[in-house]
């Protein structure tokens, strides 16, 4: 009789931690000051993050599927038009199943902002804001801020170098970044909650003439930085989307705590 | 036996009635009534400048006019209801009565009733067709998203965003926009007019 | 006598006013008038049915407008994010208007209403928009084509001004985008029309920059650092080293007249446009109204285009290039316009231009048989029929020149290797040569050299084993193979002198 309760505490404990294996974590990122390519005001470009916690990959199919089933109006063919486009989850094989195409453990992608930002709430969360997504993201495998290196750059280019026709990999496929988190880069884009903050134009032609009456406050801001190729391309990505866009290539992940920049 | 029996299904009325009032906000509707592309699917709550709490629907029924501002905005928020108040100037009496105007604050915290009445005043606006809002801080971004406006705050506290004017038709839906500000945009008036027949 | 002061001042004041005009240059007219500009260029709304824009692919040309009122048309136009072929065996991820560098080819006519509907396909990574030279407006179209993968964006622009215009993308960063392929060109014909010519043809240059040497195979990415420097891996017509080579060389006839519409991509570097063996009757300079005439040469801006027009006399191969000449040789900046028809000895009496001239480069029709052979090198089944047939392209384009096609050389200058005892004794000693040079005295057949060889490093193992195997096997030779693996050993094993050869 002990040995069948240690065998069945066994297979709980195997089965607790293979969901464990699975699931992402919320690692804590310790803040800072860093150079932000979105300066604050023209020429200022010295941002503070505070610390703030955040997952450790993005949002894998088989996370939004568990809360697609708890929230059936966030489900395909449910979710209102106002807050999804009509490719919402179109990889998947329905509104509660994946497909081959859409793994368990591949970032879920084809969601809006407004679904990702569902998802977040849920769980007690929130969308990462940029200057935390951008921090976060200036590491390498052996530094916080490798953005200066060459490497890096032509490292994040590469990505850029390749078709996005091709199967998205696994999440956790590359090694982490020195904070211990997966994916910033060269597997998805992300959301982040203010993504429609960007007031630079998308042509980078225009950069400094802003339209006074068009922007408000300080204007259409110039980018600093702009050898940084592989974040500038981040930007302009994001400010070509819409709240309720959904793309092949864009996923997301929650953070919690920390500052949220209205 | 029978106090308790009446008491217990007076305590689960009471209970049944705060807990609907008192609901969580939920971001997509099931109500079958309301197309897919309207606005009033996003169900959240909006405090005006006289404190009512209502949801952002507070209009459907009738068109109405749409945009985000702020009260400490220096220039050009005064310019957008400026903008309004002249694009309504150009409509016959009978038409402006029908039309409603909506500008919600884009900074909660700062912009409270107190300080949006003040504005209110200051531009002497029909208080029967027009309301002044703010939103729970958390709701700001999610409105700006299906209005499709920009914005960002800045370090000294004012906002840097896209001065835009909206209209919705009587289900929320979104018909018009115009970006044009310190005179009437034609082709927005006409689409306005189209609206209120 | 006051009034035949008057009378003559009058004369005078008259003849004054008669002066003869400068020389019209356009249309031959006696009056030099300007077009206009913008100013003149709306000639109201548009009229009829929409008409759906024509697109083709270079080096296609959609037909000719031949309408006498503005109209309304509509342009579709997808972006997609290609792996294509930059270069035999080097792959390169492309970013595409309509799946191919440069883009579709726009024609309408002045005064037209385009209704432009951009679509970014849902596969790409990148947003992009659209300005289009001809655009008179913020950005040229951009800000109102910022599109999302998966997304579709339209606006309208009327064409006030005729010419040859590019667009491109403008999407930051916009050096990326363009040295990515997304550039093209749209024609904006004058009211007019254009004289009709029998052959037109659409080329675009554009250089790349990749992470790799030039022709180093597999797939290469982009390289910003040597975008940033300006420096370039490749130079290319319409975006592959054999777009306008071999087979797919532009054909025209003695007698045609042939019209190029050339434009440059850039993103960086300004072309010396050349045809050898032709003049350009006219150029249409920067893509305008006016045009010079008798130029050998024209420089086309990064982002402009030029307008060439001359007629071919002659049957033979003409070679496009950029006569910013290492470009053309080293970089991949070189295409064929081959003209069939009768001779015409008394205009050139010479024979067919291509083995001599290109030097060391290869005739890129026949390049398929030494891929085929390096093909089948990577996999170990490379044939001795395949080495001789590869030997004998690579000869011809590299050896011939001193050797001679028929391999007997030049008496008392450069050895024969037809039936040579000098190359059949010793298999070792031709791959030392090959890669080393010879210099000194050498008897070969009997008959006495002392020449300069110059050593051919700028072979790989693969191409001088062909050469070697393709000349044991002619002429009379009796036999032999020459492997890439011998060729290596040798060249491991030899001191290299620096320098190639001439």
């Amino acid at each position: 009789m002990r040995n069948l309760i240690y065998a069945i505490a066994f297979v709980a404990v195997l089965a607790w931690s293979a969901q464990l294996a699975q699931a992402s974590e919320f690692v804590h990122i310790s803040g800072g000051e860093f150079r932000s390519v979105i300066p604050e005001a023209e020429g200022d470009n010295l941002i503070a993050v505070d610390d703030f916690l955040v997952q450790d990959t993005p949002v894998t199919n088989a996370e939004f599927l568990r809360f697609v089933l708890h929230r059936p109006e966030w489900q395909r063919g449910s979710a209102v038009s106002l807050f999804v486009d009509d490719q919402y989850l179109a990889t998947w094989a329905g509104p509660i199943s994946l497909a081959p195409e859409s793994g368990p453990q591949q970032p879920v992608t084809q969601v809006s902002w407004f679904a990702a930002n569902a998802y977040c709430e849920s769980k007690n969360a929130r969308l990462p804001s940029w200057y935390e997504w951008e921090y976060l993201a200036a590491a390498n495998g052996d530094m916080a801020d490798a953005r200066h290196l060459a490497e890096w750059r032509q490292d994040i280019l590469s990505w850029y170098s390749q078709t996005g026709g091709d199967q998205i990999a696994d999440v956790r496929s590359e090694p982490a970044n020195y904070y211990q988190v997966f994916d910033t880069h060269k597997l998805v884009w992300e959301w982040v909650d203010d993504f429609n903050a960007f007031l630079v134009s998308g042509d980078n032609r225009e950069q400094g003439g802003a339209d006074q009456l068009q922007f408000c406050g300080a204007g259409a801001i110039s980018m600093e930085e702009k050898e940084n190729y592989a974040i500038l391309m981040r930007v302009a990505m994001l400010s070509s989307l819409e709240a309720r866009y959904t793309t092949r290539n864009l996923g997301f992940r929650c953070a919690r705590q920390g500052g949220v920049r209205q | 036996m029978k106090n308790r029996t009446w008491i217990s299904g007076l305590a689960s009325i009471i209970t049944l009635s705060t807990l609907l009032l008192v609901a969580p906000v939920t971001l997509s509707a099931n109500d079958n009534s309301l197309p897919p592309q309207s606005v009033y699917n996003l169900q959240v709550a909006v405090e005006d400048q006289l404190g009512e709490i209502t949801g952002l629907d507070r209009y459907k029924g009738q068109p109405v006019l749409v945009t985000m501002f702020y009260t400490s905005c220096p220039h050009v928020c005064p310019m957008l209801i400026s903008t309004i108040k002249l694009t309504e100037s150009k409509l016959s009496v009978e038409e402006r009565a029908r039309l409603r105007v909506l500008t919600i604050s884009i900074d909660p915290e700062r912009d409270t009733p107190e300080n949006l009445h003040q504005v209110f005043q200051r531009h002497s606006v029909d208080s029967g067709r027009w309301s002044m809002v703010r939103p729970k801080p958390g709701d700001v971004r999610k409105i700006a998203g299906v209005l499709g406006i920009k914005y960002k705050q800045l370090p000294d506290g004012e906002f840097s965003h896209t001065t835009r004017i909206i209209l919705l038709d009587r289900d929320g839906i979104q018909v018009a926009s115009t970006d044009q500000l310190g005179r009437p945009d034609a082709v927005f008036l006409e689409a306005i007019r189209t609206s209120l027949q | 006598m006051r009034w035949l002061t008057i009378v003559v001042i009058a004369l005078a004041m008259a003849l004054a006013a008669c002066q003869p005009q400068p020389a019209g240059i356009e249309s031959g007219e006696a009056n030099e008038t300007d077009t206009g500009g913008s100013a003149a260029g709306d000639f109201g709304p548009p009229q009829g049915e929409p008409i759906m824009a024509v697109l083709t692919t270079a080096p296609n040309v959609p037909p000719p407008v031949n309408r006498d009122y503005p109209a309304k048309i509509i342009v579709d136009m997808e972006v997609r994010e290609l792996d294509l072929e930059i270069s035999e065996g080097v792959t390169y991820t492309f970013w595409t208007f309509g799946g191919s560098v440069p883009g579709n080819f726009i024609r309408v006519r002045q005064g037209d209403t385009v209704e432009f509907h951009l679509k970014n396909h849902p596969d790409s990574k990148m947003p992009h928009n659209i300005d289009l030279h001809a655009v008179t407006g913020p950005g040229g179209g951009a800000s109102s084509s910022f599109t999302a993968p998966g997304h579709e964006s339209v606006f309208s622009f009327k064409a006030l001004n005729q010419g040859l215009f590019v667009y491109h993308c403008a999407t930051a960063p916009v050096g990326m985008h363009i040295a990515n392929g997304m550039y093209g060109l749209i024609l904006v014909e004058p009211p007019e029309g254009l004289p009709p010519v029998d052959k037109e043809f659409y080329i675009m240059q554009g250089e790349f920059y990749t992470v790799g040497k030039y022709r180093e195979k597999g797939h290469q990415p982009f390289d910003m650092q040597k975008a940033i420097e300006e420096n370039a891996t490749y130079v290319l017509f319409n975006g592959s080293e054999g777009a306008l080579v071999g087979d797919k060389a532009l054909k025209a006839s003695v007698g045609d007249t042939v019209r190029l519409f050339v434009g440059n991509g850039g993103p960086n570097l300004v072309s010396s446009f050349h045809v050898i063996g032709e003049i350009f009757d006219k150029v249409y300079t920067e893509g305008g109204t006016r045009y010079q005439e008798n130029v050998q040469t024209t420089l086309v801006p990064a982002g402009g285009s030029a307008m060439t027009e001359f007629r071919v006399e002659v049957p033979g191969t003409l070679i496009i290039v950029d006569h910013s000449i290492f470009r053309a040789f080293n970089k991949g900046a070189l295409g064929m316009i081959k003209v069939d028809g009768d001779d015409n000895l008394p205009v050139y009496s010479g024979k067919e231009v291509d083995a001599v001239y290109l030097g060391d480069k290869v005739m890129a029709e026949e390049l398929s048989l030494v891929s085929d052979v390096t093909q089948a090198e990577l996999t170990g089944s490379a044939t001795k029929e395949q080495r001789v047939n590869a030997g004998r392209v690579l000869y011809n384009g590299t050896c011939s020149v001193c050797h001679q096609q028929d391999g007997k050389g030049l008496a008392g200058v450069f050895p024969p290797l037809a039936n040579s005892d000098y190359l059949m004794a010793d298999k070792r000693r031709a791959i030392e040569v090959v890669l080393n040079g010879l210099t000194g005295p050498v008897t070969v057949n009997g008959s006495d050299f002392n020449s300069v060889m110059p050593p051919m490093s700028q072979l790989n193992d693969d191409e001088i084993a062909n050469i070697l195997t393709f000349a044991l096997n002619s002429w009379g030779n009796e036999d032999g193979e020459v492997s890439s693996g011998d060729v290596a050993e040798v060249r491991a094993a030899t001191e290299r002198p620096q320098g190639a050869a001439h």
